[in-house]
């Protein structure tokens, strides 16, 4: 930080009204160099913004701290990280070995396997990324991991990086989401270094991409990555994927980067059932040095179903506010702390919501979900209805059959077995039963 | 009743955690004040009403972030929303930044496009979003699932209304900042005359402050009185 304008600031923050000074003066980050003092702007709206508004009022600061030798102010597109990372690559230390070793991976080192929590929901997808990090290039090229957002794709893809660099420290990995590849892309055409750019992707030893479905309606970056990824594979170097869907469902997609992608193994992640969520959920407060029991795991786990992002954040606001309380985590403390969260869910999920739902997936009325009709077509949706809104909501069995019509509560402990059972032997009633529960829970 | 208080356009004081009167709202406060100095969540999610301060705690985040050698900045996307969302680029190589009111550019594609990428880049640079919205982030009509789940994966509080008693104590603190002595009587009738959230009381103090100084007198209920039929 320079000591110069560490002393501007605080004047130019004593002079201007506070969101006016940290949306455009305290971004600036400040390098002095010989007679100039350079202000880094993060981007060109900043930029002009201050040289249009705020330039005067900083040289006249500037030169009021330093009246023998004010120096220059430069404003300048930048940061100091970014200018570091420059330096770095400009002037790679001697010894080390090849230059590109100076490329971050973007690997996050906190993801790995042994704090990736296993459920019936994920396993076939951990045990794959297990088996291309153990024979990289060698045993499913790609493997394509998709499923709902929030449910460990990234935690499996960077698994495999920091796998690959256990057993080879000397990989080339790089892991990064597929907005930055396309925009990375876009910077070296306006830069003339397409070729870099094709040159370094090519050759790494694993790429491994997020969220490919933003490359949908993108063909300039579809056409480079087509022929990335047919070279990487060419050379058996690993390729891993993830998407939010099946290759063959991404709209916008080349049709042959769509069959490229299904070559190796495409496998599925699917929202955790409650023992994998309180699993997880123990999991994660171990790793924050909490002790959870696990009525209070079960409570969370069963009040939070959509996906493992909301599931932590969840946890977070239990254990911040023991943190800032210095209460025992009870069932009562977490069901106080969680209380909006709660309230909020139940606002949004109620047995009446349920049944529109079900009567909008299944396009039956809902009148008839009420009615006494028995027809197969209704009896079904009437039954999922009734499971999910015992799943779902806090009413009790004879409340639910008396929203239901007037049922007696045998019928809807009976639907709820009978969903049971059908979720366990018929797939594509569990699917509709999935989807409903995830359009139910978001 | 009175009509709505114009407001005063002077510099505001300083708006920092030490002037910041928490009331229910002390775990926020203090999760803010962490995370701005990188020792909490890298991911704070503060909503609640409008006039709660949190446009203050994002200020006051900045200044803290700053004095403690990260550097900051806050996107009041309320007033630069019509920027486009260019102006979120290259932010992520700072250590704190802050996004007040994104609700409103919640479902703007563009902006939820270049939000998701922020949002990835600053967890992958291990630098802090501190964000502010009306609504907790299910209820954000946000479109893209990816960036709603993230919204919700940090520590989300929300900021809870003051009651007449703190909002009371609140303004009996900014007078004495003022230098302005501000009796439990006339802080009621400041309560239950005019608009009732902070932003509005403060406000309108700092008014009475210029106006008692003009006209040299106390802060009373008669002046108070002729001064709001006079602005009227």
């Amino acid at each position: 930080m320079s000591v110069l304008w560490s002393h501007c600031i605080s004047k130019l923050e004593g002079e201007l009204p506070p969101q006016q000074f940290n949306t455009w003066i305290r971004p600036l980050q400040a390098v002095e160099d010989g007679g100039e003092l350079r202000l880094l702007a993060p981007n060109r709206f900043v930029l002009d913004w201050v040289k249009q508004h705020f330039i005067g009022k900083i040289e006249e600061v500037v030169s009021e701290q330093n009246r023998d030798s004010a120096p220059n102010v430069v404003l300048e597109i930048g940061s100091r990280a970014a200018e570091a990372a420059q330096m770095r690559s400009a002037n790679p230390p001697r010894k080390t070995a090849p230059a590109r070793k100076q490329v971050p991976n973007n690997l996050n080192s906190a993801f790995i396997f042994g704090n990736f929590v296993e459920g019936k929901s994920n396993q076939l997808a951990k045990a794959a990324s297990l088996q291309v990090a153990q024979n990289v290039g060698r045993a499913y090229n790609p493997l394509f991991i998709y499923g709902g957002v929030g449910l460990g794709k990234t935690h499996l893809m960077h698994a495999i990086g920091n796998e690959i660099l256990r057993g080879n420290p000397a990989a080339n990995i790089v892991y990064l989401h597929s907005e930055r590849f396309v925009s990375d892309m876009v910077k070296a055409l306006q830069h003339n270094a397409i070729n870099a750019f094709k040159e370094f992707y090519r050759t790494v030893d694993a790429l491994l991409i997020d969220d490919i479905q933003f490359f949908a309606g993108k063909e300039r970056s579809q056409e480079e990555f087509f022929h990335t990824f047919n070279t990487l594979l060419e050379n058996k170097h690993q390729v891993v994927l993830t998407c939010d869907r099946y290759p063959k469902e991404i709209k916008g997609l080349e049709e042959r980067l769509k069959s490229r992608f299904g070559w190796g193994l495409p496998v599925a992640i699917e929202p955790p059932d409650l023992e994998t969520r309180v699993a997880i959920l123990m999991s994660k407060a171990q790793q924050s040095g909490i002790d959870l029991s696990p009525e209070v795991a079960f409570f969370i786990g069963k009040r939070i179903r959509s996906n493992i992002r909301e599931l932590e954040g969840a946890l977070r606001r239990v254990i911040a506010n023991a943190q800032f309380t210095g209460r025992p985590i009870t069932l009562e403390f977490a069901k106080e702390a969680l209380r909006d969260l709660i309230a909020l869910q139940d606002r949004m999920i109620n047995v009446e919501n349920i049944q529109k739902t079900v009567s909008e997936y299944f396009k039956i009325r809902q009148a008839d979900l009420l009615s006494n009709k028995r027809t197969r077509s209704l009896t079904r949706p009437r039954q999922i209805a009734m499971a999910l809104s015992k799943e779902l909501t806090s009413h009790s069995l004879p409340e639910i059959g008396q929203m239901f019509g007037g049922r007696d509560h045998t019928t809807v402990l009976h639907a709820c077995r009978k969903v049971q059972e059908l979720k366990e032997s018929d797939a594509r009633f569990m699917e509709d039963f999935s989807n409903l529960l995830r359009i139910l829970s978001n | 009743m009175a009509q709505q208080i114009p407001l005063h356009f002077a510099v505001d004081p300083l708006q920092t955690f030490e002037t910041y009167w928490a009331g229910p709202n002390a775990e926020a406060a203090e999760a803010a004040r962490r995370s701005a100095r990188g020792e909490g969540d890298t991911l704070l999610y503060l909503w609640g009403d409008t006039g709660l301060g949190k446009t203050h705690l994002v200020n006051a985040a900045c200044r803290e972030a700053f004095h403690n050698g990260r550097s900051a900045a806050c996107l009041p996307l309320a007033l630069i929303g019509e920027c486009g969302p260019a102006v979120l680029e290259g932010m992520e190589n700072q250590n704190l930044v802050c996004l007040d009111d994104i609700d409103t550019i919640a479902g703007r594609d563009d902006w939820e496009r270049q939000l998701f990428g922020l949002f990835n880049a600053m967890r992958d640079a291990g630098n802090t979003l501190l964000i502010t919205a009306t609504a907790p982030p299910a209820e954000l009509p946000v479109a893209l699932p990816d960036l709603k789940t993230r919204l919700a994966w940090g520590l989300v509080l929300r900021l809870h209304p003051l009651t007449d008693e703190h909002k009371l104590a609140a303004l009996e603190r900014r007078a004495g900042m003022l230098g302005l002595d501000l009796s439990p009587r006339v802080g009621r009738f400041l309560l239950s005359h005019c608009r009732r959230d902070m932003a509005s009381l403060q406000a309108l103090l700092e008014e009475l402050d210029h106006a008692s100084l003009a006209a040299k007198r106390r802060l009373t209920v008669p002046f108070i009185k002729g001064y709001l039929e006079d602005i009227a």
